[in-house]
C-alpha cells in the first residue's frame, strides 16, 4: 500500500486509495478480490501481493500504456 | 483500549519526529451514522476518528479534523500542508493496516520523495491520471 501512498505523492496524476475490503464487501466482490493486496488501476485488477518498488512502478506504468 | 501497546507508540513517534511538514488527517464519515456490522456492532465512523485523533496526538506536525464527501464512509484523507493530492484510505485503518495510515503520514510529511530517482523519473513521464485503488484487509 505504501508505494502506492508514495507514488500519489510524488507524482500530481495518481491518486492512491486503500480501501477495506471486508468494509466494502460488494465493491471488493466486483475487484474479485480474494488474496491482498490486490492493486487495481484504474477500476481493472491487475496483481495480487506486495513487489519491489522497481516492479510496482513497471506495472502501473504498463497498465498505463499497455 | 488504547490504538498503540506502549513500544508501538513509541516508534510511531520516533517515526513521526522525521515529518518535516504539516499534514493533516480528514475524516469523511459521509451523511448518516456509519451502522455497525454484525455481532461486534463496531461504529467504523467514530472508531476511524478516534484512530487519527490518537495519530494526531503524537506530533505536533500532524492535525486532524473531521468534515469532508468522499465516494465512500468513512474515509481519511492524508494531505500535506492540508492539500489534496489523491491519498485517502477506505474504512477504518486498524490492525495491519494503521501501518498504511502511518507510512503515508511519514511521506507526505517529507519535504522531497523516499522513491527512487529512477522511479521518480518513470513516474514523471506519464501523460494521463492514474487512479491506483490497493484493496487490503486489517489482519
Amino acid at each position: 500500500m505504501l508505494l502506492a501512498y508514495k507514488a500519489a505523492l510524488a507524482s500530481p496524476r495518481i491518486r492512491a486509495t486503500a480501501i477495506e475490503a471486508n468494509e466494502f464487501p460488494v465493491l471488493a466482490a466486483e475487484m474479485d478480490v480474494w488474496a491482498v493486496p490486490r492493486i487495481v488501476v484504474d477500476g481493472a485488477p491487475q496483481w495480487d501481493g506486495s513487489v519491489p518498488e522497481r516492479v510496482f512502478v513497471e506495472r502501473i506504468l504498463s497498465a498505463t500504456f499497455g | 483500549m488504547a490504538l498503540f501497546r506502549p513500544e508501538d507508540e513509541e516508534k510511531v513517534r520516533e517515526l513521526f519526529d522525521a515529518v518535516e511538514r504539516t499534514v493533516e488527517l480528514v475524516v469523511a464519515l459521509g451523511p448518516e451514522e456509519t451502522p455497525g456490522h454484525g455481532a461486534r456492532d463496531i461504529d467504523f465512523g467514530a472508531e476511524t476518528v478516534r484512530v487519527v485523533e490518537e495519530l494526531a496526538g503524537l506530533s505536533e506536525k500532524v492535525s486532524h479534523r473531521v468534515g469532508e464527501e468522499a465516494p465512500r464512509y468513512p474515509a481519511v484523507y492524508v494531505r500535506p500542508e492540508g492539500e489534496e493530492v489523491g491519498v485517502r484510505y477506505d474504512g477504518l485503518p486498524w490492525g495491519y493496516e494503521l501501518s498504511s495510515i502511518v507510512g503515508a503520514v511519514v511521506e507526505a510529511g517529507r519535504r522531497s520523495s523516499s522513491l527512487r530517482p529512477e522511479s521518480l523519473e518513470a513516474l514523471g513521464r506519464l501523460d494521463r491520471d492514474l487512479a491506483i485503488d490497493v484493496f487490503v484487509t486489517p489482519t
